[in-house]
């Protein structure tokens, strides 16, 4: 069953007093657990898309639907929920908030979502995902000491401390050199089949193509 | 988990520099503002200790009471009419002491009142403040114009006017100084609403404040400068929440990405502001009070609780006005932006 679809979806933007349309009509739906991985050149609108799903940006035309609710209808507050309780978020660099601690980060994402989780059990969790991440022995350290693929390491922990439905991730690995990269892409695999989470991830890199169930390939804002 | 103390904690030197600039202008303020009143205290005591009520002087006196004179019959009236009401005069002028040493006074003589000094013939009642001349009870001193002498019958507290110690002096004594009659004023405590009287405009106590020439221009400026440095304040609060906040776009963008709603933020923004707010008014307000205690005698320096308080309010609302406008910018944030924009 589809947890996620997405129903000919376009959009456009206004560059100058042209209109330029970077999402030609997109149909995709994604199964529960999968990793779906995007790939395509530069400027194909892998992003737009990921973002668009992800309730970072509206569709000009067509409509998301998560967990059979159509997010086109929704209002910001709604969306901004859904991010909060169900999306997990991988970027290319870690935004990591820099005045907390590697467990500061995933703790805050515990109230962000609203968790389910207990208080008393919130720290027990966060000890769990750092060990999955292998960051429990940085948990009182600063982003500003950390390595990029530590950091990265941390930002997928934050991503799916609040146990959401959905992961998406924009060139998760594009910062790390190989070794580090196929790391991070094995960590996510597990980690996303161990916890059933829907993965949805932007790629350029062929060697983590391994990693996914799916690959789905864009060309001038169209699926090809 | 309080994001908004953690940032402080990690942030000491940002925040620190935003405090002791708060802590700078509010100390000012404070000090300028006890400057103004000790100034008007020290200028006008005399008037500003009386209660409220009315003074009426001669309508032709283009509102200078040294020009009015009010002829005895309606003086005669008006003073009857309530127990403490008083006819007076003040005129600026010297005494000399047994060593022929000038001292500038603010003569005052009234009609029987308990809110004046009640001083016999050849007496003389002085402000406190003459007694660090040297003056004692006892002395004699005397006036060009005064064929006799003044024999000091004693002092008074706090009594100033026009930044001279005043002296009482009985109302006969005053006349043979000054050639007049008539007395310039008259005095009615406790009248809200003044009485019309044909002849005769009335002022209530700080309308009268506000016709001496010396004590307006003086309060104005004053005042004038503390509210530019509350309003210049206010707009260093919030240039200063814009920079840190132009800083934190980023971090921002990334917090709502996640889902965090925006009154978080602002709430975030708020207890930042209030934190560092509280912590400089309390150190300007602490040092202030010792102001007061080591200023140097001469110095003219009143600050009350009362405006101590005021000014820490209106400062607390401007810090939370700067604060809110330049936090507006953060409801323009897109997410969006802020993780396309790389690195935070
Ligand atoms: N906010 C925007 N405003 C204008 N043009 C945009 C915006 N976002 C993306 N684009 C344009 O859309 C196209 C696709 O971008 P993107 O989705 O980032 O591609 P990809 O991730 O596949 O490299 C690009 O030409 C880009 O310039
Ligand atoms: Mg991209």
């Amino acid at each position: 069953m589809a947890i996620f679809m997405i129903d000919k979806v376009k959009k456009s933007f206004a560059n100058g007093d042209v209109e330029e349309q970077v999402l030609k009509g997109i149909n995709l739906s994604l199964d529960e657990g999968e990793i779906t991985a995007l790939v395509g050149p530069s400027g194909s609108g892998k992003s737009t898309l990921l973002t668009i799903a992800a309730g970072l940006q509206r569709a000009s035309d067509g409509h998301v639907y998560f967990n059979g609710k159509n997010m086109t209808n929704m209002s910001q507050e709604q969306i901004r929920q859904i991010r909060a309780s169900e999306f997990g978020f991988v970027f290319q660099s870690s935004h990591l908030v820099p005045f907390l601690t590697v467990e500061e980060q995933l703790m805050l994402m515990l109230t962000i979502s609203d968790t389910k989780i207990k208080k008393q059990e919130q720290k027990v969790e966060v000890t769990k995902i750092l060990k999955l991440v292998e960051m429990d022995h940085r948990r009182d350290s600063y982003p500003s000491s950390l390595s990029g693929g530590e950091k990265q390491r941390v930002a997928i922990a934050r991503a799916i401390i609040h146990q959401p439905k959905m992961l998406f991730a924009d060139e998760p690995t594009a910062s790390l050199d190989s070794k580090r990269s196929k790391d991070v892409m094995k960590l996510i695999q597990d980690l996303t089949k161990r916890l059933n989470i829907t993965t949805l991830m932007v790629t350029h890199d062929e060697e983590m193509l391994t990693y996914s169930d799916r690959v789905i390939t864009m060309k001038d804002g169209l699926i090809v | 988990m309080n994001i908004a103390w953690k940032e402080i904690k990690k942030s000491k030197i940002r925040f620190l520099i935003l405090g002791s600039i708060v802590f700078l202008v509010s100390f000012l303020t404070l000090i300028i503002s006890g400057l103004s009143n000790g100034l008007s205290q020290d200028n006008a005591a005399l008037i500003k200790d009386l209660p409220d009520g009315q003074f009426y002087m001669n309508e032709h006196a283009n509102e200078t009471y040294n020009l009015s004179r009010i002829d005895e019959s309606t003086q005669e009236t008006l003073v009857n009419e309530q127990k403490d009401a008083a006819a007076l005069s003040i005129q600026m002028g010297f005494v000399n002491d047994a060593d022929d040493k000038q001292h500038s006074v603010a003569f005052v003589t009234s009609t029987d009142s308990n809110l004046f000094e009640k001083v016999e013939i050849g007496e003389i009642v002085l402000d406190q403040s003459i007694e660090e001349d040297g003056i004692k009870v006892g002395d004699a001193v005397t006036n060009n114009q005064f064929g006799g002498e003044f024999i000091v019958k004693g002092f008074v507290d706090q009594k100033k006017y026009s930044h001279a110690p005043v002296a009482y002096i009985n109302m006969e004594n005053y006349q043979e100084i000054y050639g007049v009659k008539e007395m310039q004023l008259v005095f009615v405590p406790g009248q809200d609403n003044a009485q019309a009287i044909d002849g005769l405009q009335s002022f209530s106590n700080k309308e009268f404040l506000s016709t001496i020439p010396s004590y307006s221009a003086e309060q104005m400026s004053l005042n004038m400068i503390i509210w530019f440095l509350v309003v210049i304040s206010g707009m260093l609060f919030a240039i200063f929440f814009y920079m840190m906040n132009v800083q934190k776009i980023g971090l921002y963008g990334i917090l709502r990405a996640l889902g965090v709603k925006t009154s978080r933020l602002f709430g975030m923004m708020w207890y930042q502001m209030f934190f560092i707010t509280a912590i400089a008014l309390t150190l300007s307000v602490a040092l202030s009070q010792g102001f007061t205690m080591i200023a140097p005698e001469g110095m003219p320096f009143i600050l009350t609780l009362e405006i101590t308080i005021q000014l820490s309010i209106i400062f607390l609302i401007i810090g939370f006005i700067g604060a809110t406008l330049s936090g507006f910018q953060i409801r323009k944030v897109e997410p969006l932006h802020a993780i396309q924009q790389g690195e935070i």
